[in-house]
């Protein structure tokens, strides 16, 4: 292996003035060979980034370019609005209700589409093409057939469930619309999920199976002894990808309902975004924008601290 | 241990009393898989062939002959709608270029390299994400307007490329780990650069990450709503997200049967994309934990 014949048999790459530099020549390639990320990162995150943060400081109304510094005054004012704790806190119902079907759903799916033997590939097509497609087509598709006029879902819960009544609009009104949210987001999303493990089942040699089967073991104990400790390094990162991701959602939530009715479904990307052109003040925007993010870092922080998602790199056989 | 007298399976049933429960249950399972995954589809795909003045008054299942019409698909061939598309198939492939180039270079840079801190700078990376897009969208708006990118293709382009990129590098980064050193070894002992072996030993073997990758990049760039709608105002370079939403919000009559005509033309390319390139695919997302 590489450590048996060392350095010597890396290529030297062509002569570059810098060569005689007091760093490594493998410093400056590796260093190259992220710098285009870094210049990327750089552009679309720490600048925006820093931006929001100075921004937050200021007040300023949003099309007038005049800015006006006021210090920690809007945070405090975040703090003060009367929708800011409602939309957290439904902001995190959001999360925590989309990220758990999403991660239900999607391993049943994933294990169910390993299994099966007969037009495996298409299913498979089909579940991921809920991914892949548009949110806005997914919304379009929502709302037309909630929508009373036409509508055969909105037709069925009302006429067959009695869920609502036949002239509602289940996407407007205060008792269903969160709930309809999330299942529609979970719908769309708990793909993700299926793709990650699946990919995890695929890669679990059909030997291990084998060797558990004639041991004696049943189909319960190889899931659990087998399948389960293959599949939690992912579960646990794509449970945190996928938390973050539902609780930054503004797409699909703003093309459903735009936060309404009333602020029933405005989570905070909502709640900022209204802010931001609603209201018209950017810098109060900003500092909402911050606390989302103090407040996903801290979360972040504690799930790594709890479950660690790195401890289980490289066990591939 | 006896092949005949197998222990009990789950709840003490016999192996094939459970083996026979666990089929019932796949099936069941399949069903519903199918019900739930395949039906917006299908219901999408049946709204889109019938009469728009059928659709707008009743519940349809399927097009009989007598609502049958193909005329739907005219709003495709609409000035407008062709444009909204056709920005986003170029904003799709460019992401998608300028995704591979980045995150290969990267992550075989990652991998292969020693440089400091670099598992730091993987992991700050992946920070970003903790930044809705919403909030970075609104700031992007100013510094794209004081760079002259604002309205351009090239700037989405550049926006959906940084937001997929620390996940297509570490996808990348892990998958390159995999490839046996050994590989580039042989080829350095033949007198092959560090850039040869890069280009013909490691890039072909990443096929399964670099599509992997690559379909990341395009469901983030076909899915796009809210950088399209903040950092392209104007109609003609939009893509179809917003496009379709401010001419929803435009015209007075847009016929529900015209959206599901035009909302299943932009379906096709992602399904064409899963039913053809699933194993590699799956093969690239093969890579465990950050």
């Amino acid at each position: 292996m590489a450590s048996e014949t060392g350095e010597s048999i890396r290529p030297r790459g062509a002569y570059i003035p810098w060569d005689h530099l007091p760093v490594e020549r493998e410093t400056v390639a590796g260093v190259a060979t992220v710098l285009p990320v870094v210049v990327l990162y750089v552009l679309i995150a720490v600048f925006p980034i820093a931006f929001a943060f100075w921004a937050s400081l200021h007040n300023i109304h949003t099309l007038n370019p005049e800015w006006k510094w006021v210090g920690l005054e809007n945070y405090r004012e975040v703090m003060n609005i009367a929708t800011f704790w409602g939309s957290l806190w439904r902001g995190i119902v959001y999360m925590v209700g989309s990220t758990l079907i999403q991660l239900v759903v999607g391993l049943w799916m994933a294990l169910v589409l390993n299994r099966i033997t007969r037009g495996q590939k298409l299913l498979t097509a089909v579940v991921f093409t809920a991914y892949l497609i548009p949110t806005i087509i997914v919304s379009l598709v929502a709302l037309r057939v909630f929508d009373p006029p036409g509508g055969v879902f909105q037709m069925m819960g009302a006429e067959w469930f009695n869920l609502w009544s036949s002239q509602t609009a289940p996407l407007g009104s205060r008792g269903w619309a969160m709930r309809l949210l999330i299942l529609i987001g979970s719908w769309k999303f708990a793909v993700f999920v299926t793709i990650f493990t699946l990919a995890q089942l695929r890669a679990i040699p059909d030997r291990f199976y084998e060797a558990a089967k004639i041991c004696g073991a049943n189909r319960w104990q190889m899931f659990r002894d087998i399948t389960l400790p293959r599949l939690m390094g992912i579960v646990l990162v794509v449970v945190l990808l996928r938390s973050i991701f539902m609780f930054n959602k503004f797409d699909i939530i703003w093309q459903l309902t735009q936060g309404g009715p009333g602020n029933a479904t405005t989570t905070l990307p909502v709640l900022a975004y209204k802010t931001v052109y609603t209201d018209q003040a950017y810098g109060l925007a900003n500092a909402i924008a911050v606390v989302m993010f103090l407040f996903l870092l801290a979360s972040a922080v504690v799930y790594f601290k709890i479950f660690n998602p790195s401890e289980e790199v490289e066990t591939t056989t | 241990m006896s092949q005949k007298e197998p222990p009990g399976g789950i709840f003490g049933l016999s192996y094939d009393r459970e083996t026979g429960l666990f089929e019932a249950l796949k099936l069941v399972s399949t069903a519903i898989i199918v019900l739930v995954g395949a039906w917006p589809i299908y219901w999408m795909t049946q709204l889109a062939f019938t009469e728009y003045g059928t659709v707008e008054n009743r519940i349809t299942v399927f097009p009989t002959p007598d609502i049958f019409t193909l005329n739907n698909f005219t709003v495709i061939t609409e000035p407008e709608m062709y444009t909204y598309m056709f920005n986003t198939v170029v904003v799709a492939i460019g992401t998608i270029v300028t995704v591979v180039i980045v995150s290969l270079l990267a992550g075989y840079g990652l991998a292969r390299l020693q440089f400091p801190q670099k598992e730091n700078f993987a992991r700050i990376l992946l920070i970003g994400y903790l930044f809705s897009p919403i909030v970075i969208g609104i700031p992007l708006y100013q510094i794209w307007r004081s760079i002259g990118l604002l309205g351009t293709r090239v700037g989405l382009i550049i926006a959906l490329s940084a937001v997929s990129m620390p996940f297509a590098v570490w996808l990348m980064w892990k998958y390159i780990m995999t490839i046996p050193e050994a590989h580039e070894e042989a080829a350095w002992v033949d007198g092959a650069s560090r850039w040869r072996g890069f280009r013909d030993v490691v890039v072909p073997q990443c096929r399964p990450a670099i599509i992997a990758a690559a379909l990341f990049a395009f469901a983030l760039a076909w899915n796009d709503f809210t950088f399209a709608q903040i950092l392209l105002p104007q109609t003609d370079t939009t893509t179809f997200a917003p496009g379709i939403l401010r001419a929803m919000g435009q015209a007075q009559f847009l016929p529900d049967a015209y959206l599901m005509a035009i909302s299943l033309a932009m379906t096709l390319p992602p399904l064409l994309f899963a039913y053809f390139m699933q194993s590699y695919l799956l093969k690239g997302f093969q890579v465990r934990a950050l």
